[in-house]
């Protein structure tokens, strides 16, 4: 059965056999093409013995506000490169005096580079030295002018913290990736350098003939030419006219501004003060203006709103309300005395109000900020629920946001006291510190964004993000970056309606009044924060309208005081030309008491100001 | 007395011989350390051959009897190379013995025709069955998927390439040769619509005239609608990069790293070479290291570049005479199990050949596979070697006079 008959297997011989000589035909067909008929041409380069490989750049994407004004364009600038293999010592002498560089600099680039890859020797030329390298052409062999782009900021565009910058490849870089050639350009920082391979496109090759001089014969194969494939343009979630007015708020100070869509994550403006210009960081960078920004104490390099880590202050009491509210540890009902003071152990720690709030309950010691009520719930909380409540709402680690090195801030456990003091590295006064918002707890002013964001949808949290979607001009086609949406279960609809509900008495008769809006219900907490470096921290969190929240925000001015007086008015003008497209005109600056008549009376300068620990 | 097969000898000492030649032309250089390549091969050349004279006395019976044993060894190796194998500088991977770097997925090559060999030569065996037809190409796909995942995607197609041929030889009827064909074959044309529609009405041309049952024809013509309608679906749904990344293995000159610029340099130095060639020694683009893995992968471009057309005619006259004098005596022999054998060896020889020289000049993909008996490469020499020893100790021991 299974062998084949004798006639049978002839028949498949012939088979092969002709298939055999068919494709063996073909080879001769092939090398009588190129050994006979196209001999000539292959004689010649090989004469020259130079084919030379080019890579041809992408034209990187530009990114741009959700309208489609450009923020970041890419502009031409020639660059000078050498093929190490063609120079002689001559050239390079040459060379060095057109381009005014040290002959020594450019044998350190070249060095152990013995091929016929081009080697980028300097960057930026201007044209009076790219005509003269064009002129004495024949002087130097083996070196190019080559044209590449180089980022470029519209006037009036800033944000260096949301762009970041591009740079040079550099050594850790190149050998994670071996498609990267030295020289070429990546993202380093911020969007640059997150979305750097949809920015960056396809690099492309061509090749072309050369002979002994460098004298460029042009392309011998074009159907072995790789085009290169521009980048795909990134589109933002903000508008930047918006986001100039918010970085404007925020002129004279340092600190930040991260204002969220709590619909969809979306972010609407992201500040961060001080900054730089970021064309100082585009092309080639002096080393100069590099060690200025990198030694000025204020930090402009620092992306304040995402990589900066403060403590809360008060603005964090809103989590350990809810922690108590939810785990039934207190009733709404539940009341604490405050005298003003308050005695741990043989310390007497204070509440901002020196003389005290009076029997107060959690909505009313929201609304006022009070401290001393905070401390005692703070204590009956425990560190563990304090710290399952904080992680719930995702403090301690990072929020996924799409800009590159985001803190993860701190949320300190039992263990961790332990780990970081020894044995006795626990004490219950850092438990009445924690509670305000105060001791090791570190969080980022885009967490406590993210925060307002769960209060104001009651629990659902869209990732934070800025990039809205990628635009590929090649296939006329939107990436959209789909919005990821998680909720936070164990809350229940109660808790919400009394935090919310305080809140929003917070701005309209409590510490936050100088973050109310006319015609808009704005909900909110101030927060002023003690830290080791001088004055205190302003905080302000917020979100608005009140039943169907469009803009959820956080402010932080560091150093700048109280958060009543001096965050929330910036929060104040967030709102209002959001809602308004412009600041409106205020007849009086005054604050509705008539509801606070019966409560103790509180001067604007102290504010929610907290003073603790101070005396034995 | 049977007699020895002094063609298939002569014509193997011969390619054996331009090869070291070959070698030594492409490392030759001023500097002394450099020439150990030649010396090497020379070494690996002895061994080799007398490998091969070895294997083509070794009795067929004892070959027979080991061909399982000897299929689980070479799986058992390429499992191994994935513990404790070097990536090679391609993607290949080797095991360290001794001094020695072996490559298992080249034994791996004999092995496995050995074993489909026998399994297909059993009494009772019909490949037309879809029992004995799945057996044997999952005895093909276990190393090809082993090798595949090396990453060496050159070496695993050649197992592929062995499917037809052997199966063919092995009496798959045309209908299911055409049945497995077609699929790939509307895979690759579903991008045209024209295309596709004149290969749906060749099929069902051929289909009507098959007389096979209704089902049957009906089950194979959707099966060819359904991948014509899949293929360009998945494909857009791939993002891309995905798209550039099968692309670049389809087409590799297409890749930025430098398949391109290999192909070029190598057309230049075939193309320099011209009729006559420009001599032993004399190749400008060899010697001036213009040409790339130019002892292994590019040792044709050597030879076209230095004894030019003249050579390579006479070159491929030689392999083509080799690999029409296997298919010769695989059709001349007694026995299926040493007739397939041979089947599968001329097919692995032949595919090498075709795609590794067909490369130099850019007519077929840069991967990376060795030219039988001319790359310089120790474990591609004696396995290919010894696969000639199989062939001449059957021809020897089996052929109708």
């Amino acid at each position: 059965m299974n062998e084949l008959s004798r006639q049978q297997r002839k028949a498949r011989q012939l088979v092969f056999n002709v298939s055999v000589i068919i494709l063996f035909l073909a080879l001769y067909i092939g090398f009588f093409q190129i050994q006979i008929a196209g001999s000539e041409k292959y004689y010649e380069i090989s004469l020259d013995n130079s084919v030379r490989q080019l890579t041809q750049y992408p034209v990187r994407g530009t990114v741009r506000d959700v309208n489609g004004q450009i923020l970041v364009d890419d502009r031409p600038s020639f660059f000078v490169s050498v093929i190490p293999r063609q120079l002689t010592d001559k050239t390079i002498d040459t060379l060095a005096s057109i381009i005014m560089e040290d002959p020594v600099l450019i044998r350190d680039k070249i060095r152990g580079k013995n091929t016929y890859r081009p080697v980028i020797i300097k960057k930026d030329l201007e044209y009076s030295i790219i005509s003269e390298l064009e002129e004495r052409r024949l002087d130097l062999p083996g070196v190019l002018v080559e044209v590449e782009s180089k980022r470029f900021y519209p006037d009036g565009v800033f944000s260096p913290h949301i762009f970041g910058y591009v740079g040079e490849v550099d050594k850790n870089e190149a050998e994670k990736n071996p498609d990267l050639e030295p020289g070429e350009l990546i993202g380093k920082k911020g969007l640059e350098r997150e979305y750097d391979t949809s920015l960056r496109g396809t690099k492309g090759v061509y090749f072309t003939s050369v002979d002994a001089e460098g004298r460029d014969l042009g392309i011998i194969n074009p159907d072995r030419n790789i085009e290169a494939i521009s980048g795909t343009d990134l589109y933002l979630t903000i508008d930047y006219n918006y986001q100039q007015f918010a970085e404007s708020l925020m002129v004279d100070k340092r600190g930040a501004i991260v204002a969220l869509d709590p619909r969809n994550g979306r972010v609407i403006a992201f500040v961060s003060k001080p900054d730089y210009d970021p064309r100082l960081l585009s092309g080639k960078i002096s080393e100069e203006v590099w060690e200025k920004l990198q030694s000025d104490t204020a930090h402009p390099l620092y992306s304040r709103g995402i990589q900066s880590v403060y403590p809360p202050g008060s603005t964090y009491k809103i989590v350990a309300a809810i922690a108590a509210l939810q785990e039934g540890i207190i009733t709404t009902k539940w009341t604490a005395y405050c005298p003003g003071w308050f005695k741990l152990g043989r310390k007497t720690i204070h509440c901002w109000n020196a003389k005290g709030h009076g029997k107060i309950n959690i909505r009313d010691a929201i609304i006022r900020s009070c401290n001393v009520f905070f401390y005692q719930l703070g204590l009956k909380i425990g560190i563990e629920t304090w710290a399952k409540y904080s992680k719930m709402f995702l403090f301690g680690e990072s929020t996924g946001f799409d800009l590159p090195n985001e803190s993860k801030g701190l949320v300190p456990t039992y263990d961790y006291y332990i780990k970081k003091y020894g044995p006795n590295g626990w004490t219950k006064g850092n438990l009445a510190n924690l509670a305000i918002g105060q001791g090791e707890l570190l969080t980022t002013p885009l967490q406590m964004a993210q925060l307002a964001m769960f209060i104001a949808n009651k629990g659902v949290v869209h990732r934070p993000h800025i990039a809205h979607y990628l635009y590929d001009k090649q296939y006329n086609e939107r990436l959209f970056f789909p919005t990821e949406t998680s909720y936070i279960q164990g809350i229940s609809e109660d808790v919400y309606e009394l935090i919310r509900e305080a809140m929003r008495q917070v701005v309209a008769r409590g510490t936050g009044w100088l973050g109310s809006v006319p015609g808009i219900e704005v909900a909110g907490k101030t927060g002023t924060s003690q830290n080791p470096h001088g004055e205190d921290h302003a905080w302000f969190i917020a979100f608005a309208p009140y039943e169907d929240p469009v803009i959820a925000l956080a402010v932080i001015v560091e150093n700048g005081g109280g958060g009543g007086a001096v965050a929330a008015p910036i929060a104040r003008k967030c709102m209002e030309k959001y809602f308004y497209d412009r600041l409106l005109p205020r007849t009086y600056v005054k604050r509705d008491t008539t509801v606070l008549d019966s409560l103790p009376q509180i001067q604007l300068e102290d504010v929610d100001r907290l003073r603790i620990g101070i005396s034995e | 007395m049977p007699k020895y097969d002094y063609l298939t000898l002569g014509l193997i000492l011969i390619l054996v011989t331009i090869g070291c030649f070959a070698i030594f032309s492409a490392t030759y250089s001023t500097t002394a350390d450099e020439n150990n390549f030649f010396s090497r091969q020379l070494l690996w050349c002895v061994l080799g051959v007398l490998v091969m004279i070895g294997v083509s006395f070794v009795s067929l019976k004892v070959i027979n009897r080991f061909v399982y044993w000897f299929y689980l060894f070479c799986l058992f190796l390429l499992l191994l190379v994935f513990l404790i194998g070097k990536v090679g500088q391609g993607a290949e991977r080797w095991l360290i013995v001794g001094p020695v770097y072996v490559q298992p997925s080249e034994l791996a090559k004999l092995a496995t025709i050995l074993a489909v060999s026998k399994y297909l030569s059993d009494k009772y065996a019909d490949v037309n069955k879809i029992k004995y037809f799945s057996t044997a190409v999952v005895l093909i796909l276990i190393p090809f998927i082993l090798i595949a995942r090396q990453p060496d995607l050159g070496t695993a197609l050649v197992f592929l390439a062995l499917i037809i041929p052997l199966l063919y030889w092995a009496g798959l009827n045309w209908f299911n040769i055409f049945t497995i064909l077609t699929p790939l074959l509307t895979m690759i044309l579903s991008f045209s619509f024209w295309a596709f529609m004149i290969l749906m009405i060749s099929i069902v041309v051929v289909l009507t005239y098959s007389r096979r049952k209704p089902i049957v024809l009906v089950a194979v013509f959707l099966l060819n609608i359904g991948v014509g309608i899949a293929t360009p679906y998945l494909w857009n749904q791939l993002r891309p990069y995905q798209q550039k990344r099968i692309l670049t293995f389809v087409n590799p000159e297409k890749d930025p790293k430098g398949a391109g610029y290999q192909i070029i340099q190598s057309q230049v130095a075939i193309g320099s070479g011209g009729i006559w060639g420009k001599g032993y020694l004399k190749g400008s683009q060899t010697h001036l290291r213009f040409l790339p893995a130019q002892h292994t992968d590019f040792i044709f471009s050597v030879i076209g570049e230095e004894f030019g057309f003249i050579g390579v005619s006479f070159i491929l006259l030689v392999f083509l005479m080799l690999i029409l004098r296997f298919i010769h005596i695989a059709a001349m022999i007694r026995g299926q199990f040493e007739s397939l054998t041979i089947i599968g060896i001329v097919t692995v020889l032949f595919f090498h050949t075709i795609i590794n020289i067909g490369m130099t000049i850019g007519m077929a993909p840069v991967t990376g596979l060795p030219l039988p008996f001319l790359s310089y490469g120790g474990s591609s020499l004696v396995v290919n070697l010894m696969m000639v020893g199989v062939v001449l100790n059957v021809s020897r021991n089996k052929f109708i006079h």
